[in-house]
């Protein structure tokens, strides 16, 4: 769909943070199309950080955004929401709205001032609906629904934005095993079946190097390590990074890595606390 | 595709007419009590010819020059007040919101108040037209809603904080309100502290067309603005991700907000509490889009101070006690449960 050799995001020398607050200092990041990258890396440091500034919902202080090579500021607002969609760490709504209702204010940035939904709305808001199988469910208030299923309905609101960028703060948060499974399975499947470009932050390594194409690993503000899972998902890297001893192995089935945390490792995480 | 549609789009339209056009009976049949009683009842069969001109003379008068200005101004200010809670309580996502809550009222009132003052003679004629009132109610109103909410937005204030700004600075407004009291003619003074209570009762035509003028051109401009209050149902991160350009949405439904409350309060006074509890009769008969809700919302409100209105009449006569005593009687005390409630659900 995209000329493969680009990037489609990319960070150039960032400097971030709040008010007060510096994350990044000189942030280097670029994203490649049409793949699901996970962002991983210990508590605070800067993960969502990275993904608001990716969606500019936070300004950097001096360096560029670019999608798709055109600074992300001189985008308008609505038109920036057709190209990149995202599902921030805790959405909230009010529980009356009925599951349609929500998925369909994802259509907000193509509809038209003044009319009501279009053929073209009601089509995404139906397909964003099977897709996520809440076909049954478009008329209950999203207040009676369980977790997983609340879960499912943010996700198919952020694909009814219809972006070819997708942006997701933690979406297995709060989740159980079997729904944190089926939510990456479904994000990983729509991804390739569309040709998106999905962009998750992660807790779980292992569901990082399961479900991912690319990882990018952070480290107190830094970029400890980024590309190719089978690249970066490296023992040394992961102790470094997250302050631990482990063992990387490899799942027989998936010929995916997968890593067994050992212990907590003090001498690393004060060599973290003081770079 | 076509065929799967209905299950998913089928918005009960006829239950919304219904609600609606229930709305609208109830509001029609509060005038027809509104211009029937009074402290000389009339049965309605006078009452409907005087409204068609064919009654006595007398009763014409009584009907078109003193019931009906009355029962049109509480109308109008029951709709203004209830469009500005149904606006701020989407803006700020917060169901304690409300143009009294907010400081709006008192910052318009204290407008008012500097209007009277700076712009009447020795004799406390007006030097210039009355027409200007509302517009002083507004520049109080905005100033004191912004201060409001440049605080919470730079203390990242939670809803239950912002509303105590809001209370601070309404005290603040009220204290200013109270100095031009007692430093103003004693005549003055008891003619405003009336109008600041809420009353309708010397509304003349010339206010209801100022009034009705103002609500031809904020009405229409508040239902422009229902897909942006439909977005607004999301977090603020959410809504700006999906393409809502969130913080100028906010500011200029302060700003229409600030203009309606102060419409209302310039001619009616501080009528409490309606622009609190109508956005939460409109939710709980209307679920859903803000368009249909902010039509029952407007509806219900200008119910409410018609009824409020109809209500000192009767129980009050000869006395002239403000509707908004009424409004302060039902709604202070929903005001404190919808805090506790609110107390909990944050603890």
């Amino acid at each position: 769909m995209h000329n493969d050799q680009r990037n489609e995001i990319e960070l150039r020398s960032v400097t971030l943070g709040y008010p007060g607050k510096r994350v990044f200092s000189d942030l280097n990041l670029s994203i490649r199309p049409g793949r699901l990258t996970a962002f991983c890396g210990p508590n605070g440091c800067g993960k969502s950080t990275a993904l608001r500034a990716m969606r500019a919902l936070l300004p950097a202080d001096a360096g560029l955004v670019l999608l798709r090579d055109t600074p992300i500021t001189d985008l308008p607002v609505r038109a920036l929401a057709r190209e990149i969609a995202m599902l921030t760490q805790s959405p909230t709504a009010p529980g009356e709205l009925s599951v349609e209702q929500l998925v369909t204010l994802g259509r907000y940035a193509h509809r038209r001032a003044f009319t009501s939904a279009a053929g073209s709305d009601r089509t995404a808001v139906t397909n964003a609906l099977r897709e996520t199988n809440l076909a049954d469910m478009a008329d209950r208030p999203i207040g009676t629904l369980s977790g997983g299923q609340l879960q499912r309905v943010w996700i198919a609101m952020v694909l009814a934005q219809a972006s070819p960028v997708i942006l997701l703060d933690e979406p297995t948060n709060h989740l159980d095993i079997a729904h944190a499974l089926e939510v990456l399975a479904l994000v990983r499947r729509l991804g390739a079946q569309e040709g998106k470009t999905v962009v998750v932050v992660l807790h779980d390594l292992n569901l990082a190097a399961r479900f991912a194409d690319d990882i990018v690993f952070f480290r107190g503000g830094e970029v400890a390590g980024s590309g190719p899972v089978e690249e970066v998902f490296r023992q040394e890297l992961i102790q470094d990074v997250f302050g631990i001893e482990c063992i990387v192995r490899q799942e027989e089935v998936s010929q995916r890595p997968f890593c067994v945390p050992i212990a907590a490792c003090p001498g690393r995480r004060d060599r973290l606390v003081q770079d | 595709m076509r065929a799967a549609s209905p299950v998913y789009f089928s918005t009960p339209v006829a239950s919304r007419i219904m609600v609606l056009a229930l709305c609208v009976s109830v509001v029609c049949l509060l005038g027809l009590a509104g211009v029937a009683l009074g402290s000389s009842g009339m049965p309605l069969n006078r009452v409907v010819s005087a409204i068609l001109g064919m009654g006595e003379r007398s009763d014409g008068i009584i009907i078109w020059s003193l019931r009906m200005p009355r029962l049109l101004m509480a109308g109008l200010s029951g709709v203004a007040l209830a469009l500005a809670g149904f606006i701020l309580q989407r803006a700020t996502r917060n169901e304690l919101a409300s143009p009294a809550v907010l400081g709006i009222v008192d910052g318009a009132a204290l407008g008012v108040m500097c209007f009277l003052f700076m712009f009447s003679n020795e004799s406390n004629a007006l030097v210039v037209s009355i027409m200007w009132q509302p517009l002083a109610a507004a520049l109080g109103g905005i100033f004191f809603a912004s201060v409001v909410i440049i605080l919470a937005v730079r203390t990242e204030a939670p809803p239950l904080r912002t509303i105590l700004y809001g209370v601070a600075l309404g005290a603040l407004a009220k204290a200013g309100v109270t100095l031009f009291l007692v430093d103003g003619p004693v005549h003055r003074a008891s003619q405003a502290a009336m109008w600041l209570a809420g009353s309708v009762y010397q509304a003349r035509w010339a206010d209801v067309e100022v009034m009705a003028m103002v609500l031809v051109i904020l009405v229409p401009l508040t239902f422009l603005f229902s897909r942006r209050m439909d977005q607004l149902q999301l977090d603020e991160i959410s809504a700006q991700a999906s393409g809502l350009p969130v913080r100028s949405t906010q500011l200029m439904l302060f700003a229409l907000a600030a203009f309606l409350t102060a419409a209302a309060v310039s001619f009616a006074g501080a009528i409490g509490f309606v622009g609190l509890m109508a956005p939460h009769v409109a939710r709980l008969i209307l679920p859903g889009r803000a368009g249909t809700q902010m039509l029952a919302a407007a509806l219900v409100g200008g119910a409410m101070v018609m009824a409020a209105d109809i209500v000192v009449r009767i129980l009050f006569a000869p006395l002239e006690v403000p509707a908004g005593a009424v409004t302060a009687v039902i709604g202070a005390p929903y005001f404190l449960f919808i805090l506790i409630r609110a107390g909990r659900v944050h603890a």
